[in-house]
């Protein structure tokens, strides 16, 4: 490291190597600057704002699920039929025991994901093909179970009838608002932190997605490991379905379609790769917001909804173009 | 249980191991003493990188009796948890460690150690790799939050031979050590091997291909040859031609 005094160009290796890390924040400072430049007030109001912090954590979560598992280099593309699936096993419990049947919800979703991760780590099965037999087999469960209808949560007893099933609960209904809502979803964000950053199993959620072969020498057992975070993030994709239960009043068959494409969308515009070993749960949030806002944004701005996706696809590309030092990768597969 | 003491501190009797058809170990036996470094060394596929991963514990022998100061190992509980647990650690040719993960990671790779039975305790873990580097005269890592994929060869080898020692091994398992490195890096870690050995008593095994280093280090030399370990030299009494001869021919 020898300094020399002559003057250095502004942008060194080493300094584009750290300005990186900071692109998902700079990222969403100019969407949001831009977009306020567009719609001005109609944009940067208390009611948009309230409006996009109860439409963000549903996707939070999903994207915490998803980072736990492309930090190990897997990636999985069930969770959105999960999120349906746990919702309507959710709306089921309570019908079946009450208010507290609603854990049958979290439960499902940490069902579905250990089921995932034994396919994957004993059948030797790649997680995209697992997942995406997942997707389509929890999904047809789902109109199975539910025969096309949708479970609704009411505000009061009264208003079921007829074959419709509905469940009072109203408490549920107002977690779904802001600000319960945004509570919720800060605390698991909190403990999520803790949990990825700080706790052995989130270290070695990085190692297995380093080298996995080098834990296995050391005695480590991979194979339970990863069940364990498939699972683990199973059980957060319930705790989103119980949030989206909340959040939409229903459980109906189509719910969380397309929403594990979201979720490994904002995983990325957080800047981790999706080849595994790295990854940072605040950036996760700062990718969750932009999608979140990005799509809100333009809906404002009157661009047609099948306009504003095609915007999401580049401004995906473009995030990771630039978050990803790509010279040192030799195979792009 | 007289003779303990002056038990080998490792022996291995006749052992064999075969995957499917393939014997790839008929008769292995050798011993190895506190603070010697005894090299394996063999052609492809003469049965040394099987021999010493039976003595990691990486693959349960068929038959044959492997003792550790005189008391035997039963085969049930033939490990790698288990050697470790008896003092037996290994560094793999291509380093074994994690890339993306910092150099005190690695060392407490499977030992990690917990705060309030979940967390991280990084505090300790950077003073115990701290202690360890210095230990091993290891000047050059500096910075303890850097993934040790941005180290050189030699510092990364370095850290595994690091781990290999810091939990009070009595023996380790080299494992080609020097095969991904430059000369000037092998130097390197051919005088940390000297020095732990000196410093603490830590005995070796040796496997490797470069048969000037195995001249260099090695006290004995155990040659495998057919899955066989046919002969036994000690450095003094060998030559390169003879030793050649030996790897080759088995004679």
């Amino acid at each position: 490291m020898s300094d020399t005094t002559t003057a250095r160009p502004l942008l060194t290796p080493e300094r584009v190597e750290k300005l990186r890390d900071y692109v998902p924040f700079i990222a969403i400072a100019l969407v949001i600057l831009m977009f306020w430049a567009i719609s001005g007030d109609r944009f940067m109001s208390v009611r948009n704002w309230t409006f996009i912090a109860q439409q963000t954590p549903v996707l939070l979560l999903l994207a915490f699920a998803q980072l736990m598992i492309v930090t190990t280099g897997s990636i999985d593309i069930s969770i959105g039929s999960s999120l349906a699936f746990s919702a309507f096993l959710g709306a089921l419990g309570m019908l079946w025991f009450g208010d507290v049947g609603l854990i049958l919800g979290v439960l499902a979703g940490g069902f579905v994901g250990m089921v995932n991760g034994c396919i994957i780590s004993l059948l030797k099965i790649p997680s995209f093909v697992t997942t995406l037999a997942m997707l389509i087999i929890v999904r047809a469960l789902v109109i199975i179970m539910s025969d096309g209808t949708s479970i609704y949560i009411t505000s009061d007893s009264g208003a079921s009838g007829g074959n419709i099933s509905s469940v009072a609960a109203p408490w549920l209904l107002s977690m779904g608002k802001f600000p319960a809502i945004f509570i919720l979803a800060a605390i698991v964000a909190l403990l999520m932190w803790a949990f990825y950053e700080k706790t052995v199993f989130g270290q070695q959620l990085r190692a297995v997605g380093g080298n996995e072969k080098v834990l296995r020498l050391v005695g480590i057992n991979v194979t339970t490991f990863k069940i364990k975070v498939f699972a683990a993030a199973g059980l957060m994709v319930g705790l989103a379905a119980c949030v989206n239960l909340a959040r939409a009043g229903a459980a109906t068959p189509q719910a969380g379609m397309m929403m594990e494409l979201d979720a490994i969308a904002a995983v990325a515009l957080g800047g981790t790769p999706l080849t595994g070993g790295y990854g940072s749960v605040v950036k996760t949030i700062i990718g969750a917001l932009t999608l979140t806002i990005v799509r809100n944004g333009l809906t404002i701005a009157g661009v047609p909804p099948s306009w504003s996706q095609v915007a999401l696809g580049l401004l995906l590309i473009a995030a990771i173009a630039i978050s990803l030092n790509r010279s040192k990768i030799d195979v792009v597969k | 249980m007289d003779g303990l003491d002056t038990a080998p501190l490792l022996t291995v009797e006749h052992v064999t191991k075969s995957f499917g058809g393939v014997q790839a170990m008929r008769d292995g036996s050798f011993d190895l003493n506190r603070g010697e470094v005894v090299a394996i060394v063999g052609g492809n596929g003469a049965g040394k990188s099987t021999l010493a991963k039976i003595v990691s514990g990486a693959h349960v022998p068929d038959s044959g009796r492997i003792c550790i100061k005189g008391v035997e190992i039963p085969r049930a509980d033939h490990s790698v948890s288990h050697m470790q647990a008896c003092g037996i650690e290994v560094v793999y040719q291509d380093l074994a460690l994690v890339p993306n993960m910092t150099a005190p990671y690695n060392l407490f790779l499977g030992r990690i150690p917990r705060k309030w039975g979940l967390f991280v305790d990084e505090k300790k873990m950077r003073k115990k790799t701290r202690e360890v580097l210095k230990q091993l005269n290891v000047t050059t890592v500096q910075d303890l939050s850097q993934p040790i994929s941005s180290m050189s060869g030699g510092q990364q080898q370095s850290i595994a031979i690091g781990r290999a020692i810091a939990w009070g091994s009595d023996i380790v398992i080299l494992d080609e050590p020097t095969a991904a490195l430059g000369p000037n890096e092998t130097g390197e870690v051919e005088r940390l091997v000297e020095d732990v050995r000196d410093q603490h008593g830590t005995s070796f095994i040796l496997i490797s291909h470069n048969l000037d280093q195995v001249r260099r280090l090695a006290d004995r030399i155990i040659v495998t040859h057919h899955g066989v370990t046919s002969r036994e030299f000690k450095r003094d009494e060998i030559t390169s031609d003879r030793l050649v001869k030996a790897i080759t021919l088995g004679e």
